[in-house]
């Protein structure tokens, strides 16, 4: 492992370069208060604005077991390497986690999105991180390693509060274990301007429609951001919808879903938020533009549940 | 064929994509130290103490000075008579600091980077006052004055307000008013501020700054350090943008100056961009006023607009800025009667300078919005009502009521041109299905006129600029000028002029610029003036250069000057009927020196005009608006070169653009800024633009030889109220009359919630 002491004058930040996961491990165990650093993205603007100055950097650039993902056998779940970059979400997992992709398409600029990665967007933890409504909504799980061994941490228990996760001081992300989309999936955002912004608020849906004979009456999944102090579930507005569509048998019919299913579904995700006013938007425009998204993306999601039921059909 | 008006790609681009432009950071300066500003972090506070004790003893610190250490410096005197002395800025905060930001301490390290950390150890002893933020509060005086020694925190009247008629609008059949915001915007150009000062034994500086006159530079700078302007040379780097803040010089400017002399060593500073967001000037922020009233066949017999500017704490340019608004108040307009008044008031914000149109985008602004007023009161399709007030085309000199002399122009053209390149009934059909429909997403088309003034010049005997020609031996010519481009393009075009006339090829044609020695004389570029200005006088020199190079070759020739013919081809004159006889320039430069300095004086300035035509999608729901489309014409009188004028406009539109839906710096009630990076202050990027669309128009000047107007900062002017008109159009079927700037997706909403309850509560209860 390269260490580096940078700085002059007793200030020194050292800069900690492991080339393998266990060094990593070994790294932050001896260093519990280093800051790991991937692609840069959050972890330099708050250095360059000296909002934090930490003793040591943890590189995880040059860990090979991060920048990986593979999709594990039979279970249907993604499992996602710490360190793939958004550019590498929306080129290879569009397929796979299309919900994902297309939050990741919208993350800053294509230079944000070639350095930025899945992880270093957990470990920041802001409400505001464009991956964690759809982690959410896909029920998600972190997994966290240390010298002490590995855990998963459930996304919906990993942020606790703006910019504090559920990670201890020992341990590093290493990956995010993703259930694979087996229904529609669908993200959307409002900011102030198309790109490099911060989101006023943004909606994660998922749907994983009933399989017939399983006993799977079929689920919803949601995801709130900016509108609140941490990332949010809306777990009534999923409880509403998936009762609605197991209950009138919308799943089999694959038939329209009634307006005021859609406005009460909205209603719900938007009474999920805890929104507040900042210089971005009033918490009153964001639980509103928040129902406006729940309701849009559920049409979309149920339009195209729809059509794959129609294709499938004509097949 | 003339190479004036074609499409020669800019002579400097090659540069600034290979090898890199040369800035003031860039600037080989060894030996230099860097200068950091500690800036308040308060927006009112009497000044207790200021201790750098601390700061004096961290890494690299080679000194520190506070306001107390610059006894002997003047104070800068205010930008126009109208403003108070007792409102001047020192160049450190003495007893009391007034915006966060303001400079009131410097620490001077050997790198940049230690002065970063030891400004943070620079303590401050405040006694908190309360901030005036809100220009209303801060004209009433109510909340506290910035300078009680002044005794108002009015800054400057224009106009007599209390001579406004109370019989304005009798007869109207129709009267609307409304007061609007005209926000105010960080002008953020690529390149921050930044400078680098040495002083020779002599006692004479020499100082790097990014500018837009070199020449004003230098005064200013001497002016602040109270020396004669003889001893300072002020050179300008390449310069990255500066969309009016760059003019003059600001006290950081100057300090690292008198750093430099106190320490006897060079000394240079870079901002951040954190730190110009906060402190460079800001531009607009006015608060306007506008009653606007006639009868419902759509003619407008009377427009009342009063101005309230948000001077920012310290009264700079912006200050007086309204003077220029009320001077195009009436726009394009043959309005019967109009009045116009306003007051500048000083509130604990960023001083407000000049930005992109200073002044006359204010208007155009207004005036545009309340023509949509009016036209959504009466019932008349905007365009028509625009049709039936435009003055009609002149080509004499037109003088408004309030004394500006139009120079030449043909709006109603301007308004057909934009009308029919857009396909404007075809658009409200489009509209009017939309709104049949009833879909959430829906259609707004915008349209704004303008006429604005361009080179206006505050010297005696009318604008002028110098410029000067000279062509060597080796049959190159170098061409000095000064005007100060920073971005605009005048290497290129200030060699088509010279090469017009003397034949010479582009590459072999040099333009120097911005270097106080080489030219001690000169306008700088601003108020879009260069080209009709500089470039004037570089066709002129270039053309006196040719009458003295023909009396020398009649001498040489042994021929009447009149027998001579000069071949551009050949860049030699012969004698007629006799080309074989002939002398090149080449061969008069190896003899005698071959140079013209000359000054080019304007009659007055210029009137450039157009009409603007923007496209919305705004949704409904979310309130977001989308920007379609863009078309404009912008009549700047005679194009040299297409491609620079149409990256003007390029420019400008974006940039208009962006203020009506996109931009503003804003403040807490503390006068903590909100908006200091660029994912909070809502910097236009190209994906939130369309292609523009531009349709062509030119109407020349007589008061220059080459026909031109400016272009600088028209497209600018035009586009923000068009794009505003056309989001507020977009809503109009809804019940939305006005939507502030700028009109973010929450305003939009907050529009709409509003008229929804409006409309609710005019309904008749059944």
């Amino acid at each position: 492992m390269t260490r580096l002491s940078l700085g002059k004058h007793g200030k020194a930040m050292e800069f900690l370069q492991p080339t393998t996961l266990a060094e990593a491990i070994e790294a932050k165990a001896a260093h519990p208060g280093a800051v790991p650093i991937a692609g840069g993205t959050d972890v330099m603007v708050e250095i360059n604005f000296d909002m934090r100055r930490p003793g040591a950097l943890l590189d995880l650039t040059r860990v090979p077991e991060l920048t990986c993902w593979e999709q594990a056998s039979g279970d249907g779940v993604v499992r996602l390497g710490a360190g793939v970059t958004y550019a590498r979400l929306i080129a290879e997992l569009g397929g796979l986690l299309p919900g994902l992709a297309m939050a990741a398409r919208t993350v800053g600029s294509p230079q944000i999105r070639n350095r930025g990665t899945i992880g270093g967007n957990l470990g920041a933890a802001s409400p505001a991180g464009d991956c964690h409504p759809v982690l959410l909504a896909a029920g998600a799980a972190v997994q966290a390693a240390s010298v002490r061994g590995t855990r998963l941490i459930p996304v919906a228990e990993f942020f606790l509060a703006p910019k504090r996760n559920a990670l201890h001081s020992d341990e590093l992300i290493t990956s995010v274990l993703v259930p694979r989309a087996r229904g529609p999936q669908q993200f959307a955002k409002i900011g102030t301007r198309n790109a490099m912004v911060i989101a006023v608020c943004a909606f994660a849906l998922e749907l994983r429609p009933a399989r017939v004979g399983s006993g799977d009456e079929g689920s919803v999944g949601t995801g709130i951001g900016s509108a609140g102090p941490t990332p949010l579930r809306a777990p009534a507005a999923e409880e509403f919808l998936a009762g609605v569509l197991a209950d009138a048998g919308l799943w089999e019919s694959a038939g329209p879903l009634p307006d005021p299913v859609l406005r009460r579904f909205a209603e719900l995700a938007a009474a999920a938020a805890r929104p507040i006013d900042d210089v971005r938007g009033t918490a009153a425009y964001r639980r509103h533009a928040l129902a406006v998204l729940a309701r849009r993306t559920l049409a979309w999601a149920w339009d195209s549940y729809r059509a794959g039921r129609g294709a499938s059909r004509c097949g | 064929m003339s190479i004036l008006g074609t499409r020669v790609l800019r002579t400097e681009d090659p540069r600034f994509l290979t090898a890199g432009g040369v800035y003031t950071a860039d600037v080989a300066l060894p030996g230099a130290c860097h200068v950091q500003f500690v800036r308040s972090a308060v927006a009112h506070a009497r000044i207790r103490a200021v201790d750098v004790s601390a700061a004096l003893q961290a890494p690299g610190v080679i000194a520190a000075f506070t306001g107390a250490d610059l006894g002997g410096l003047p104070l800068p005197s205010p930008v126009s008579r109208r403003i108070s002395a007792e409102m001047a800025q020192p160049l450190l905060a003495r007893d009391v600091v007034r915006y966060v930001g303001e400079p009131l301490a410097v620490v001077v390290t050997d790198a940049a980077y230690q002065g970063e950390d030891a400004a943070d150890l620079v303590d401050v002893d405040h006694q908190m006052l309360p901030a005036v933020i809100d220009p209303e509060q801060a004209a009433a005086g109510a909340s506290g004055l910035l300078f009680p020694g002044a005794g108002s925190n009015i800054a400057a009247t224009f106009g007599d307000a209390a001579g406004l008629r109370p019989d304005l609008f009798d007869g109207c059949d129709v009267v609307v008013s409304r007061t609007i915001v005209n926000q105010r915007v960080a002008p953020a150009p690529m390149e921050a501020r930044a400078a680098a000062a040495t002083w020779d034994p002599g006692g004479r500086l020499t100082a790097w700054i990014p500018n837009q006159g070199a020449q004003d530079t230098r005064a200013a700078l001497a002016a602040m350090l109270g020396i004669d302007p003889a001893q300072v040379r002020v050179i300008t780097p390449d310069v990255g943008g500066a969309f009016g803040a760059k003019f003059g010089a600001d006290p950081e400017h100057a300090l690292v100056c008198w750093v430099a002399r106190r320490l006897g060593r060079p000394a240079r500073w870079a901002e951040t961009r954190a730190e110009n967001l906060v402190a460079m000037t800001h531009g607009r922020a006015q608060r306007q006023t506008v009653t606007i009233g006639g009868s419902r066949d759509g003619t407008v017999a009377a427009y009342r607009l009063e101005i309230l500017q948000d001077a920012g704490a310290y009264p700079r340019f912006g200050a007086v800025l309204p003077a220029a608004t009320i001077l195009m108040a009436p726009g394009p307009y043959a309005f019967g009667r109009v009045e116009a008044v306003a007051r500048s008031v000083v509130t604990n914000t960023t001083p407000v300078g000049a930005y992109r149109g200073a002044g006359r985008p204010e208007a155009t602004a207004a005036v545009e919005r309340a023509i949509d007023l009016f036209a959504a009161e009466i019932v008349m399709d905007p365009a028509e009502v625009r049709r039936k007030n435009l003055l009609p085309r002149f080509t004499e000199p037109h003088t408004t009521a309030f004394g500006a002399v139009y120079d030449s122009g043909d709006y109603p053209a301007a308004l057909a041109k934009v009308l029919d390149a857009a396909g404007y009934s075809g658009l409200r059909d489009e509209q009017a299905r939309r709104r049949a429909a009833g879909g959430a997403v829906q259609l707004g088309i915008g349209l704004s006129c303008y006429v604005e003034i361009t080179g206006p010049g505050v010297e005696a005997g009318g604008p002028s600029e110098n410029a000067t020609v000279e062509i060597h031996p080796d049959g190159s010519a170098t061409i000095l000028t000064g005007t100060s481009p920073h971005g605009q393009g005048h290497a290129t075009v200030w060699a088509m002029l010279a090469s017009e006339e003397l034949g010479i090829p582009l590459g072999e044609i040099t333009m120097k610029w911005g270097d106080t020695d080489l030219v001690p004389e000169g306008g700088g570029t601003g108020g879009s003036r260069s080209l009709q200005q500089g470039g004037a006088a570089v066709q002129q020199a270039a053309r006196e250069l040719v009458s003295l190079a023909r009396q020398r070759a009649a001498r040489q020739l042994e021929a009447s000057p009149a027998d001579l013919v000069f071949d551009a081809g050949r860049s030699a004159f012969a004698v007629a009927g006799d080309p074989d006889i002939s002398v090149p320039l080449t061969a008069l430069a190896a003899s005698e020196r071959l140079a013209v300095r000359t000054v080019f004086r304007a009659p007055g300035p210029t009137f450039p005009f157009g009409a603007h035509l923007a496209v919305v999608e705004v949704d409904t729901e979310t309130g977001k608006a989308v920007l379609r489309r863009v078309v404009t014409v912008d009549d700047a009188g005679t194009v040299i070169n297409p491609t620079l004028a149409e990256g003007q406009r390029h420019g400008g539109i974006a940039q208009g653009a962006a203020q009506a839906f996109l931009e503003e710096f804003s403040y807490d009630a503390d006068g903590n800024p909100l908006t200091t990076t660029f994912a909070d202050y809502a910097f236009v990027s190209a994906t939130e633009m369309p292609s523009f669309e531009l349709a062509d128009m030119a109407t020349p000047t007589r008061y220059n030889p080459l026909g031109a107007k400016g272009i600088g900062e028209a497209a600018t002017i035009g586009a923000t109220p068009a794009v505003q008109n056309a989001i507020v159009d977009a809503l109009a079927h809804l019940g939305v009359r006005h939507v502030d700037m700028p009109a973010s997706p929450q305003r939009i909403w907050e529009a709409l919630q509003a008229a929804s309850v409006a409309g609710r509560a005019q309904q008749p209860q059944t």
